[in-house]
């Protein structure tokens, strides 16, 4: 294992994640300045192009160091260039987990056994990288047709994409803070707690017309949400 | 999200086709910048195997990484389509090149995504949510590819420095994440909040396959929301 992880951590596994990491930043880089040039037209002031940016930013922070923590027991498993290299592009480190285990199950071995040779590894990475390329290869080809059946729903009914928007948004949390929330007694303290601050917050806000609490308002409801989580299990 | 058939008639025509012009020219940056950063990477993405197989010869025989795939495949595979068509409708075209680009869609995405939005006020679905949207999505993958780097060139000490306390914290992150967003939608209508969660509930604790019930979630909640929406429309018109 010792000499498998020497190789997976020698230079040219860091040279190709230090590219991926690159194309993520141009990526994320060249859509903010095409959302900066069309924010005018859709009548988006200066001002709300900052604010939108800043609650980016302000939200994001928890939800990265969250990602962070978990990632670090993929390292011991895949060294950390291709850890960064798999982390950094779509995948979660469940996905990765379960996809370097089906690849060395493949191969025949298991995951940081003695047997774990080179070929092993290559065996997990060929797993990993084509499987993760499913959802690269999908919307690469199919967002467009996407775009195409989104305009023609808007011109057959203008409100319609309002209310399909919401509604999967929604929907999709709905599910998710229910699969979450019913896991633990805590887990549904926490869903229940972020939920609350998060509509006391936005009462507040609109009531009294502070705009930069709901910048921060996922931050604050999050933060509030797992700590009172935490503090529970103390109990 | 409730009905306001006068906003429509009343907008501006003029304006109104000045931004569907600039949302096209915007669409058609994002589809030519979102393929083109899609193809190199899945480029890269090929780069590491090859390089094990037929650099470093340790090739462990196609039969292998055929088995590999397909155990993925039966594993996950069926996300690949589901999961931007279930996210479209709420990240746009511009939000999906970028979420399905840097991952963590539903944990840090979308969340923000709403938030941006919301921040300034405006309507989901619509033009400025789209652009206010992608500026949500945009910097957090650029703080999280930051932080990761961070904590990866750090190693464990950034993390071997965090008090346990912190580190038990995160493990709520995720209801804390999922609950806020919730909330965030359904402060303004919560009759819709409440008929989501219901769903929510009744298709986790249905006995439909895994990996699909998130998109029943989906499909259910906005037919029902499109049902009650016309009532509403049917009832305001006459």
């Amino acid at each position: 294992m010792g000499d498998v992880l020497q190789i997976a951590n020698s230079a040219p596994f860091w040279i190709i994640a230090f590219i991926v990491v690159g194309i993520v930043m141009f990526q994320a880089i060249i859509f903010l300045r095409i959302a900066k040039k069309s924010a005018p037209d859709v009548g988006m002031t200066q001002n709300e192009v900052k604010t939108a940016i800043r609650t980016g930013f302000i939200s994001s922070i928890g939800p990265s160091f969250a990602i962070a923590i978990v990632l670090v027991s993929l390292i011991a498993l895949l060294g950390s260039p291709l850890t960064l290299m798999r982390i950094g592009i779509i995948g979660s480190a469940a996905t990765e987990s379960g996809a370097a285990t089906i690849g060395a199950d493949a191969f025949g071995t298991e995951l940081g056994g003695d047997d774990f040779s080179a070929q092993a590894l290559a065996a997990v990475v060929w797993t990993m990288c084509l499987g993760g390329m499913g959802w690269l290869l999908f919307t690469a080809l199919f967002t467009k047709r996407l775009g195409k059946t989104q305009k023609k729903i808007e011109k057959t009914n203008p409100k319609a994409m309002t209310v399909i928007s919401s509604a999967a948004m929604l929907g999709a949390f709905g599910y998710l803070a229910s699969e979450q929330m019913i896991s633990s007694v805590n887990h549904t303290i926490a869903g229940a707690i972020a939920l609350a601050a998060m509509v006391i917050i936005m009462i507040i806000a609109d009531k009294q017309k502070i705009a930069w609490l709901k910048e921060w308002a996922l931050g604050i409801s999050m933060a509030l949400g797992m700590t009172i989580g935490y503090l529970t299990t103390m109990m | 999200m409730s009905a306001n058939p006068e906003k429509v008639v009343t907008e501006n025509v003029t304006t109104e086709a000045a931004m569907d012009s600039a949302m096209d020219t915007f669409h058609n940056r994002a589809h030519f910048w979102g393929r083109t950063t899609l193809w190199v990477l899945m480029v890269m993405c090929l780069l590491p195997p090859l390089y094990l197989s037929f650099v470093l010869d340790a090739h462990p025989g196609w039969g292998v990484i055929g088995g590999g795939l397909l155990g993925y495949a039966a594993f996950v595979g069926i996300m690949w389509v589901l999961e931007p068509i279930t996210y479209y409708p709420t990240l746009g075209v511009a939000g999906t090149y970028l979420a399905f680009l840097t991952g963590n869609i539903a944990n840090m995405c979308l969340p923000c995504s709403s938030a941006a939005q919301k921040a300034i006020g405006a309507e989901s679905g619509s033009r400025k949510a789209e652009i206010a949207g992608v500026f949500g999505i945009a910097i957090a993958s650029l703080v999280n590819i930051c932080i990761i780097v961070l904590i990866i060139l750090g190693g464990t000490y950034i993390l071997s420095i965090l008090p346990p306390s912190v580190e038990g914290a995160f493990n709520f992150i995720l209801p804390a994440i999922f609950g806020a967003v919730l909330g965030q939608f359904a402060y303004k209508t919560p009759t819709y909040g409440v008929l989501a969660m219901a769903i929510g509930m009744g298709v986790f604790l249905s006995p439909i396959f895994g990996l699909i019930k998130i998109v029943v979630c989906v499909a259910l909640t906005i037919t029902l929301i499109m049902l009650i929406e016309k009532q509403k429309d049917k009832k305001s018109n006459s």
